[in-house]
């Protein structure tokens, strides 16, 4: 299509603008993190209680001001603030008060489980997602109007749903009385995973099912969906060639923000099932003020939040190529068909 | 159809996978090996050396690794174990230890003098920030080593309760080369005289003990020979229900911190129940006696009066809590007990409150005095309390409140508990504390204790100054007789019931369950679980 705007812009400089302004927005994400959990953390108690070993200390007065020495604790809280935020910047995230050890070596350890799980939950809640939208969409008449109804109201709990209630059901059920899966589990065994994960993708699932089902009806009853029907193809090939891909989209853009919020649900399912992750190491860190440990572990997984909602960017310019022509907002409209 | 195929097929693989994990039904035979799983439901250590810091889950896992010079029997008598024979001169300045000769650490250097100097030196020393070792030995000016077998103490003032404070996990005896490789290090695994080994610690998932084959029975609660189990597991698990769900599965044999509920309904259908109450102090609420309205004796005995906490516990703690009437718990042989003073009756708190000057005028069920109200801060550790705790103190807060209190429970972390009982800004607290012997008493009751640390922690919640209690704490720290030593803490206890400052409440509550094993038993020092003679069933 010819028309083009009279002042060409060359493709890698629109690329460029546009990892800068991502990169710059990671920037800004990265800095008011470290900012807000220093602040929130110093206000709320003195973290010499963690360098001495848990709050209430009874250390002696040697001991207290050998350690306020060491940690720079004596200088003004600006001062402190700004140290903070050159080691963060220098990737230097210092060693952990309460356990001597260095942050880095804490996450590095501690952040594959958790990826782990929270990867697991997210394709789970996907697999969830997309079945209960074919679903909706395939049953059709009086029983399609109830099986929908159903599924509406499945969503909507499961949305809801708080992740320590429905954890500790699954445990209830599934490990105490039945003996299917053990309550508490760590690495990668499979009859370890499946209660925790399942405790962590049900909530996101619901939501990820509302949205997906919504504009997979609406792809189903557009013209293009009418147009391939009227020209002999099936079900599955309308779905997998042209309906599924619109489906998928409001999905996809949500998938960063399922991701951060998984994350955090890690919190609750690693101490709930005992699993090693981030999410316990948050917590511990949080209630003892180790203030380089959570501005450590936040920032790490404030970048990765960052990465993800990137990813789903790419991945979502991949699947409609709508969005990789000029004026991509203008040709998003529902009627538009992808890919035919 | 090949999804659900899939789908069905990876079910049954799980399921089988499942099964493989658990025990087959136990046929009830102790035998030799295998490993020990506990679960504890306490917070994660930071430091697996206790002398770092002090707290009960350092007391909890140490118990298997390191021994302390004493031990203490179920009567308070103190018990031989690494230390054979004590004596303190006259003027109580100095103490004469004899050791044991035949005791070699886990990494081979021997046990003596030298090295119950190097420990004492380790708690006293600044760098290693200890809290609750250090308080043990602050009285101790210098160790001197007279020969391998003999070391002695000098003291800068009396301490009759030594043996006890030494008996405790937090001042046990670590090996000089494993505390000379830096605290960072022996944070990692410390190393001990004790019946097992560190092997491993992962993060939050559970740390590894292998037993010490070359292990001299020196416990007074040991059997004739090393541990029985070979390896010991012991796992983190925050969550009671996870716990006890691990537990009934066989995923674990040993759990602490189970739910009142759960005790009541699992024991004696193959889960064993430990009741170990810890020593010294019980679990009491305080008054703050250093400000309004609680600096009115009146207005605290109509709180005792009115709090009636008896149903509570009654049906709270399924019956596995038995109400205490004395500041000390019922592991220690010098306990007074004292029902009487802490008769519940509502309408006698009425008057004591109107005699007091606090009246009801508004009549929103509060009552007010020089238009200030009767408020009640009660901070709220829910680290340190439990549900079942929790729901006593806002039981107590309906009774009281029947009379004209208005208690305001506020549930914080541990941290911002620490803080608001620092600035003051509490009433009434809850504030457990461990350690061995009715010297607690002089911790928590002596004027001194009102003096903050550099930290702001002062252990005297009841803000007690009273010059009578003073000498006679003091005066029983000086004494070595046993029979003055008792007569002493009576008349100390008597002054502290009687001033209506403390509403004791049980003792510190500390249960374990058990399934699949045998021979856990609680060590007499601190009521910690102590694995040395445990052997798994089956």
């Amino acid at each position: 299509m010819r028309g083009r705007s009279a002042r060409a812009i060359p493709p890698w400089r629109t690329a460029l603008r546009w990892v800068l302004a991502r990169v710059g927005g990671a920037l800004l994400v990265v800095w008011l993190v470290a900012t807000i959990v220093f602040f929130a953390l110093r206000s709320s108690g003195d973290p010499l209680e963690a360098i001495l070993g848990g709050p209430g200390s009874q250390a002696g007065p040697e001991a207290v001001e050998a350690a306020r020495r060491e940690y720079g604790l004596d200088q003004p809280l600006v001062v402190q603030y700004l140290l903070q935020l050159w080691r963060v910047a220098t990737l230097q995230l210092g060693d952990s008060y309460a356990r001597r050890q260095p942050v880095a070596d804490l996450i590095a350890e501690q952040l594959p489980g958790t990826l782990l799980l929270a990867a697991l939950a997210l394709a789970a809640a996907w697999a969830l997602a997309v079945t209960g939208a074919i679903v909706s969409t395939s049953a059709r008449g009086r029983i399609g109007a109830i099986v929908n109804a159903t599924l509406r109201g499945i969503e909507i709990v499961a949305t809801v749903m708080p992740g320590f209630w429905l954890g500790a059901v699954l445990i209830l059920v599934f490990a105490t009385s039945l003996g299917w899966f053990p309550a508490t589990s760590q690495g990668s065994h499979p009859a370890g995973l499946v209660l925790p994960v399942l405790t962590l993708a049900v909530p996101i699932a619901g939501f990820l099912a509302q949205v997906s089902r919504d504009a997979l009806l609406e792809a189903d009853a557009a013209p293009f969906a009418v147009t391939a029907r009227a020209r002999g193809a099936g079900e599955p090939r309308v779905l997998l060639r042209h309906t599924l891909r619109h489906a998928s989209l409001p999905a996809l853009a949500l998938s960063g923000w399922a991701f951060g919020n998984l994350l955090s649900g890690a919190v609750v399912v690693e101490v709930l099932f005992a699993r090693p992750g981030l999410g316990r190491l948050l917590q511990d860190g949080a209630l003892s003020r180790d203030v380089p440990l959570v501005i450590g572990a936040v920032t790490v997984v404030a970048v990765l939040y960052v990465a993800v909602v990137v990813l789903t960017d790419v991945v979502e310019l991949f699947v409609d190529p709508r969005l990789r022509g000029p004026r991509p907002a203008a040709l998003r409209a529902p009627d538009v068909a992808v890919g035919s | 159809m090949p999804a659900l195929v899939a789908g069905l097929t990876t079910a049954l693989l799980l399921t089988g996978c499942a099964a493989d994990a658990f025990d087959a039904p136990p046929t009830a035979e102790p035998i030799e090996g295998g490993t020990l799983v506990y679960a504890t439901g306490d917070a994660e250590p930071t430091c697996l050396d206790p002398h770092v810091g002090g707290n009960y889950p350092q007391a909890l896992i140490s118990t298997q690794y390191l021994e302390p010079l004493v031990g203490r029997s179920p009567d308070g008598e103190i018990l031989p174990w690494l230390a054979t024979t004590w004596q303190a001169s006259e003027d109580g300045l100095t103490w004469d230890l004899t050791l044991r000769d035949d005791v070699t650490f886990t990494d081979g250097t021997p046990f003596d003098a030298e090295a119950v100097k190097a420990n004492i030196e380790h708690l006293k020393d600044p760098d290693t920030g200890s809290s609750t070792g250090w308080l043990a030995v602050q009285q101790i000016d210098t160790v001197e080593v007279v020969d391998a077998t003999h070391v002695r103490f000098h003291l800068s003032t009396p301490k009759s309760a030594l043996m006890e404070v030494l008996s405790q996990q937090w001042a046990a005896m670590q090996s000089p080369a494993g505390i000379a490789r830096g605290k960072d290090e022996n944070c990692l695994a410390p190393v001990g005289t004790g019946p097992f080994i560190v092997e491993s610690w992962t993060p939050q998932d559970r740390v590894v003990l292998v037993r010490n084959d070359e292990y001299v029975p020196t416990n007074p609660q040991g059997h004739d020979g090393p541990a029985h189990v070979e390896r010991v597991e012991w796992r983190f698990i925050p969550d009671a229900a996870t716990r006890q769900a691990a537990l009934a599965s066989g995923e674990v044999h040993v759990i602490d911190n189970p739910l009142p509920a759960d005790i009541a309904a699992w024991e004696g259908a193959d889960q064993q129940h430990i009741d170990a109450p810890r020593p010294a102090a019980s679990n009491r609420i305080e008054l703050n006696s250093g400000q309004a309205p609680f600096d009115d004796v009146r207005v605290r005995e109509a709180f005792i009066r009115a709090a009636d906490p008896n149903p509570g516990i009654a049906s709270l703690f399924h019956g596995t809590a038995e109400r205490s009437y004395s500041v000390l718990s019922s592991v220690e042989p010098m306990r007074l007990s004292d029902e009487s003073v802490f008769a519940t009756d509502p309408e006698r708190a009425a008057e004591l409150l109107d005699e007091a000057g606090w009246t009801d005028e508004d009549g929103d069920g509060v009552r007010e005095k020089d238009g200030a109200p009767l408020t009640v801060r009660f901070p709220v550790s829910t680290n340190q309390s439990t549900a079942a705790e929790q729901s006593l103190f806002e039981q107590i807060q309906a009774n009281t409140g029947a009379v004209g209190f208005d208690v305001q429970l506020e549930p914080m972390d541990l941290s911002s508990w620490y803080g608001a009982l620092a600035a003051h800004e509490y009433e009434a607290v809850s504030a457990p504390y461990t350690t061995v012997g009715p010297d607690v008493l002089r911790i928590l009751y002596h004027s001194d204790g009102t003096i903050p640390a550099p930290s702001g922690y002062f252990a005297n919640n009841a803000q007690l100054k009273d010059p009578e209690l003073d000498a006679l704490l003091e005066s029983a720290l000086a004494t070595t007789d046993p029979a003055e030593r008792a007569d002493i803490y009576t008349q100390a206890q008597r002054i502290i019931l009687d001033s209506y400052t403390v509403l004791p409440l049980y003792d510190q509550q500390n249960h374990f369950l058990t399934k699949g094993v045998t021979g856990v038993e609680p060590l007499t020092t601190i009521s910690t679980p102590l694995l040395l003679n445990a052997q798994l069933l089956g």
